[in-house]
């Protein structure tokens, strides 16, 4: 098992290597969606207990495993990526869809207020609450932060679909990354749209957070109406082929 | 003396052309062609010269394929590539024995630079085997007879293949305990299948991937079974040696200063930034860029996790100092130049296995990503223009 996958992992690598540099080389074919690392890069792994384990504790699949990465090159860790146990990768994507302009530092800095000013509500909640209740209060803006986006992630989508010269919206699974791309995205949007003059961003994202939360707001309703329109629309679902 | 160096001349000059594919045709002056001879001897059933030029001929070409170099030319070539490379040597005055590819090649660089661009129109002098295409033997005899058995399958070479690999496999089923129990795995990393284009290339045959994919599995199965020397000799004609990446990394060696202190430098590079990092063996943590301390020079919170990247991956956070120097980029160039001289110059300090999981985690690589540029007819470097309708 492990041998056949080894030349599988091999060949696939290589013959994709391969047909890419064929390709690059040949002068007529330019690839748009190219990158400065070959097809043969590895994602890296930053995450600090991944090299630790002692050789005692792998199993046979994860012995395989770092032995076939030491074949491997791996691509550099981006900027923006370190081995910190406050490193959060859902944290860093939403900064990086709110940021505007590529000023990182702006994104980062209202990301920290946002989950300050969370944690800032929910102490206030807790204080002002009884002791039964300050059991159900959730103060950690990580875990808060989390959770609300996924109440937020839509279970099923649309998709305008060509058929007869019109386009019909057409109820379509999303894969996972489709899905929580589409809960940062009208959360953020709703945030920029609907919010009073004169509020700034932080004060309503995590106000918008803390809805998310508890499972009320405005994004939610937004997921609800997309389930109900795809609901509506089942009758078309045959209209898709994959 | 005359007389070996005009032959050398002849020599080389046979053997310095374009690395491009040659076209028979167009060396017909320098070549010498042996005519096809209908009427031979009857035991003369070896390889003939089947010369054709694209010029003359159209007629149709013989199951022997193309443009077909003889065995005796080839190794007429390759006597020719060794004298020549003897005089090469003698030239460039190193030994004529100990004499490899790469002296041939910085040799024929330095006596015939050129300025071409596309490397593969250079002056080369490479071994003939490696310059002609290797193609099939002649596979019919005179009297219109293929040589091989399975010719009339189309694929002999494969298939002739298969049936010596499937032989091997039956004999060992014969003598083997009908289940085996291989308690070890025969396949280490360092090594693969040969890939479908380096089969290909083998058998000078074109095949599918199912093809391809059966004869592995096949070698895959004897795999499994007990085999002796022979088998082994037989599997390892098919297996390719793949590097081990963490080998290549070059570790810096560690220098001593007035006071007995190791130290190590090292460079990084991150798009238009260059850093040199001077990590010392023991220290409290300081790092010092270009004379000023790290917390005034990045004020950015990102860069400074950057710069403590390294050293929080492998548990030396406040163990190390720092010194160093960074020009030219942007802020977060910077941090990622410093961040890579710092992680190389760490390796001197650490144990292999280390080094290998820090190149795991990224930071041993130079990031390749450069700024694109803008082309003509577009706005940036994807942006287009505005789209009209009129």
């Amino acid at each position: 098992m492990a041998a056949r996958t080894v030349w599988a992992a091999g060949r696939c690598s290589e013959q994709a290597g391969a047909v890419n540099r064929a390709v690059r080389r040949l002068p007529g074919l330019t690839q748009v969606r190219w990158s400065r690392y070959g097809p043969e890069f590895r994602d890296p792994l930053t995450d600090k207990g991944h090299c630790r384990k002692p050789a005692a504790e792998l199993t046979e699949e994860e012995k395989y495993d770092q032995d076939l990465g030491k074949t491997q090159l791996i691509k550099a860790a981006p900027a923006a990526q370190t081995c910190s146990a406050f490193a959060d990768p859902v944290i860093s994507k939403s900064t990086n869809m709110m940021m505007k302009g590529g000023s990182k530092v702006l994104a980062r800095s209202l990301m920290a207020q946002t989950l300050e000013a969370v944690e800032r509500k929910q102490f206030e909640k807790y204080h002002a609450a009884s002791a039964e209740e300050q059991a159900t209060i959730e103060r950690n803006p990580y875990t808060i932060f989390h959770q609300a986006l996924k109440n937020c992630e839509p279970v099923i989508g649309l998709v305008p679909i060509l058929k007869g010269g019109h386009f019909y919206q057409v109820p379509v699974p999303l894969s996972d990354r489709r899905r929580r791309f589409l809960a940062m995205k009208w959360m953020i949007k709703d945030c920029r749209e609907n919010k009073p003059r004169r509020t700034l961003m932080p004060e309503k994202l995590s106000y918008e957070l803390l809805e998310a939360f508890a499972n009320k707001g405005p994004v939610i309703k937004r997921k609800h109406d997309m389930h109900k329109m795809a609901e509506a629309n089942r009758a078309l679902a045959h209209y898709r082929w994959w | 003396m005359a007389a070996p160096c005009v032959s050398c001349c002849r020599g080389l000059s046979y053997r310095l052309f374009l690395g491009l594919r040659v076209n028979f045709a167009q060396r017909q002056g320098y070549w010498q062609t042996l005519p096809v001879d209908a009427q031979t001897a009857p035991e003369s059933q070896i390889l003939r010269l089947i010369h054709t030029t694209v010029v003359t001929t159209k007629k149709n070409v013989s199951a022997s394929g193309r443009d077909s170099y003889t065995e005796d030319f080839i190794k007429k070539q390759i006597e020719e590539f060794n004298i020549g490379k003897r005089h090469l040597a003698n030239m460039m005055g190193e030994d004529p024995e100990t004499f490899t590819q790469e002296d041939i090649d910085r040799a024929i660089a330095y006596l015939f630079p050129s300025g071409l661009f596309e490397k593969r129109a250079r002056p080369i002098m490479k071994h003939p085997e490696q310059i002609f295409p290797k193609q099939r033997a002649i596979q019919r005899g005179e009297d219109g007879r293929p040589f091989h058995f399975l010719f009339y399958t189309g694929r002999q070479s494969y298939y002739s293949l298969m049936h010596d690999t499937y032989g091997k496999l039956l004999q060992l089923e014969k003598h083997n305990d009908p289940f085996p129990q291989k308690t070890e795995s025969m396949n280490p990393i360092g090594s693969r299948w040969l890939i479908k284009e380096e089969l290909e290339e083998m058998l000078v045959e074109k095949l599918s991937d199912q093809d391809y994919m059966q004869f592995i599995w096949l070698l895959e199965k004897l795999l499994t079974l007990q085999y002796g020397p022979a088998e082994e000799e037989f599997i390892q004609r098919f297996r390719r040696s793949v590097t081990i990446q963490s080998q290549k990394q070059l570790i810096e060696p560690l220098q001593y200063d007035e006071q007995g202190m190791a130290f190590s430098t090292s460079e990084g590079r991150r798009k238009s930034a260059r850093a040199e990092a001077v990590v010392y063996e023991r220290g409290s943590g300081k790092i010092r860029v270009n004379g000023i301390d790290y917390l005034q020079y990045f004020p950015i919170t990102q860069d400074r996790e950057q710069l403590m990247f390294p050293f929080h991956y492998l548990d030396r956070l406040g163990k190390h100092d720092v010194i160093c120097t960074v020009s030219g980029g942007g802020r977060s160039a910077q941090a990622g130049a410093i961040r890579l001289a710092m992680a190389k110059a760490l390796c001197s300090f650490i144990t292999e296995d280390e080094v290998e999981w820090m190149r795991q985690a990224g930071l041993l690589t130079s990031d390749p990503r450069v700024r694109e540029r803008k082309k003509p007819g577009q706005e940036g470097a994807r942006r287009k223009f505005t789209w009209k309708k009129r």
